[in-house]
């Protein structure tokens, strides 16, 4: 598949085109001046300025809250499946790569249903990233800002078009559906999205990753988790921010004989998570909880499923009220 | 060279003389953080290191939430409660200092243990409110320059000062006096006098529009919620060893960020904080997605003082007003069932 452009003029129609087989959610402004990603109202401008959502995109995928399952008197029902092709206009690479970390989780052996049929019903068109910030590490996990691992389709912006290439089947489709509205990109413009990328990716913070797995593996009784944990909340906030964090709880919530089961974000930060029935809780303090973010992320993923569970967005950099910083704790972890 | 440059080397030769001659094993102070805007909490234990010790606009956190549980011993945790309690010294802000005493007369901090150093304040930066004021830059570094503002270097090379005005605190604004009437040390020089309070402006403003628009307000604002729990584990009043929140038998509140949950979820922080809530904002800057969540917070504690004429964090003695009872309360606002 080839490189093709569209003029940033043609994007409301190709949106609009999207939109005649689904729900459409682009980058707009909100408000408060933050850009988030929202549903695509022909009177609202798409926005391209900005670095990234202040919340991931895995929502879409594994919502905070999802009732799982009905029942009535002793019989379960079929769950309801939400319909409906949805279209992510402007995900960039790190929150696409994420979705990749949890198909990981959610499809394996026992493919998850629900997830499944929400990133089925998904096209994701990724937005390269032509500027970062300074919690940006992408590069240090095995991304990149211009990475279209994740998703349909890879979008790159150029001075008055965008470069698309399709990264599935899926995203090829999207494109020849399209097809009046693109044509084939040259040379130079092919040149002009990689030197963008190159640009931005020069920008990145470099994080020592490639050996954390034998790192962590000699660091379960280092001093620095101590450190991390005598500053650590205990909040979440990183956890809930993360497109990579997938721990959940299920609950039912009966009144009479009728009920239902829902699937709640869960966190390794809050003490709850691991308490057991008899009272005794394996992580007791913010020191081991904190370890096992980073041990999950950075040795269990590593050791169970070849990559890291992280993708360098930053945003628990970002989020933590204490300016904890992972980076921070994997460089100290010495050699 | 900027007024905190002076203060925060007066603060290192304080920590340092303190730990030095072991009045205190620890020091809680701010340290350099990763990113512009930020500093992060610092757990001082050498002398010869108090160089790490930082004061500037961005020491946004309120230590006093660390006090409780250096003094708490962890559940679970071997042999917890056999060591001795640690003395700890504490760099705090007036606001904050007005913490720490509403934990003293709660008794939940040792006041024996503690060395409190009052850190003149000029008032602290909202970092949400510099990103923004930044115009979509990324700023590459920020300090504060010798009027009280804030100089950025931004990602393309140049360099931008941000007024202090436009980027301080909420809480700060609406802080009606920076110094407390009680501490150990104090470092700098203490701004005089007290002004009205900001809060109830805003509150006044709020009330006055119709039912509807206040109730479209609460739910724009509760619908952008994630039900982490920073702002309750930034405030060092919430100390429960286990919230109610945090129950599982039975479950008072659902999980997720089912509006009734999470109406509930703030409702309730609010009431607990009644008469306990000294609008220091570590809430409302601990919070990931910007969510105003002094509002209610600061409604009520307004409603405390018009009731009981009780402010929280002014007196080490005395009963909380909200665990007094006296015959004559005044009690109209008790509705019957």
């Amino acid at each position: 598949m080839t490189e093709k452009l569209l003029s940033q003029a043609n994007l409301e129609r190709l949106l609009s085109r999207l939109a005649d087989g689904g729900a459409v959610w682009v980058p707009g402004r909100e408000e408060t001046g933050d850009v988030a990603i929202m549903p695509w109202l022909p009177e609202n401008p798409v926005t391209l300025d900005y670095r990234n959502f202040l919340q991931s995109p895995k929502v879409f995928f594994f919502p905070q809250n999802q009732t799982l399952l009905r029942f009535e008197d002793g019989k379960s029902k079929e769950p309801i499946l939400p319909e409906g092709e949805v279209f992510l206009f402007g995900v960039r690479p790190c929150d696409a790569r994420a979705l990749t970390v949890l198909d990981r989780v959610f499809l394996g052996d026992r493919g998850d249903p629900y997830y499944a049929h929400l990133r089925q019903r998904t096209t994701v068109i990724a937005l390269a990233c032509t500027r970062t910030m300074a919690s940006c590490f992408c590069s240090s996990v095995g991304g990149g800002p211009g990475d279209g691992t994740g998703a349909d389709v890879l979008a790159v912006e150029l001075a008055e078009d965008l470069l698309l290439k399709a990264q599935t089947d899926k995203g090829e489709s999207l494109l020849s559906s399209g097809a009046d509205m693109l044509r084939e990109a040259g040379e130079a413009a092919v040149e002009e999205s990689q030197e963008r990328i190159r640009n931005a990716e020069s920008q990145l913070a470099r994080v020592r990753t490639e050996d954390s797995v034998r790192r962590l593996r000699d660091a379960f009784d280092l001093p620095l988790w101590e450190a991390a944990g005598l500053k650590c909340l205990g909040c979440g906030a990183c956890s809930f921010l993360c497109p990579t964090c997938h721990c959940f709880d299920i609950t039912d919530e009966v009144r009479g004989g009728v009920g239902r089961r829902t699937r709640t974000w869960d966190c390794c930060a809050y003490p709850l998570f691991t308490l057991q029935g008899s009272g005794h809780n394996p992580r007791p303090t913010a020191r081991e909880r904190w370890r096992q973010r980073v041990m999950h992320k950075f040795r269990y993923a590593v050791e169970s499923f070849d990559t890291p569970f992280c993708v360098g967005c930053g945003r628990c950099i970002r989020s933590c009220p204490v300016a904890l910083d992972i980076r921070t704790t994997l460089r100290d972890l010495g050699a | 060279m900027s007024a905190s440059r002076e203060v925060e080397a007066r603060l290192r030769e304080t920590a340092e003389k303190l730990l030095r001659e072991k009045k205190v094993s620890v020091f809680l102070g701010y340290e350099k953080a990763s990113l512009p805007f930020r500093t992060t909490p610092l757990f001082l234990t050498h002398a010869e290191e108090a160089e790490r010790l930082a004061w500037n606009p961005f020491c946004a956190v309120n230590l006093a939430v660390y006090l409780p549980r250096l003094f708490a011993t962890h559940v679970g945790v071997r042999d917890a409660g056999t060591a001795a309690p640690p003395a700890v010294g504490i760099a705090l802000k007036g606001c904050d200092m007005r913490s720490v005493m509403a934990l003293i007369q709660e008794r939940q901090v040792r006041r024996e243990n503690l060395v409190l150093v009052e850190v003149a304040c000029a008032g602290i930066v909202d970092g949400r409110k510099a990103e923004k004021a930044l115009g979509g830059r990324e700023a590459l570094g920020a300090g504060e320059d010798g009027q009280g503002n804030i100089r950025v270097v931004v990602d393309d090379g140049s360099e931008i000062t941000l007024q202090r005005e436009d980027v301080s605190s909420e809480a700060c604004r609406e802080c009606r006096y920076s110094a407390s009437p009680y501490h150990d040390v104090m470092v700098g020089v203490p701004m005089e006098g007290e002004k009205a309070d900001g809060s109830r402006r805003r509150i006044a403003e709020f009330e006055s529009r119709p039912l509807e628009s206040r109730w479209a307000s609460f739910q724009q604002t509760f619908s952008k919620c994630i039900r982490c729990n920073a702002c309750r584990q930034a405030c060092p009043m919430c100390y429960c060893k286990t919230c109610v929140f945090d129950q599982n038998r039975p479950s008072w509140i659902g999980a997720g960020t089912e509006s009734s949950d999470v109406a509930l979820y703030h409702l309730v922080r609010a009431l607990h904080l009644a008469g306990r809530c000294t609008g220091c904002g570590a809430c409302e800057r601990a919070c990931p997605v910007g969510i105003d969540v002094r509002l209610l917070t600061r409604k009520l504690c307004v409603e405390v003082e018009e009731l009981y004429g009780y402010r929280p964090g002014e007196a080490l003695e005395g009963i909380p007003v909200l665990s007094s009872f006296a015959m004559d309360d005044p009690q109209e606002f008790v509705t019957e069932p």
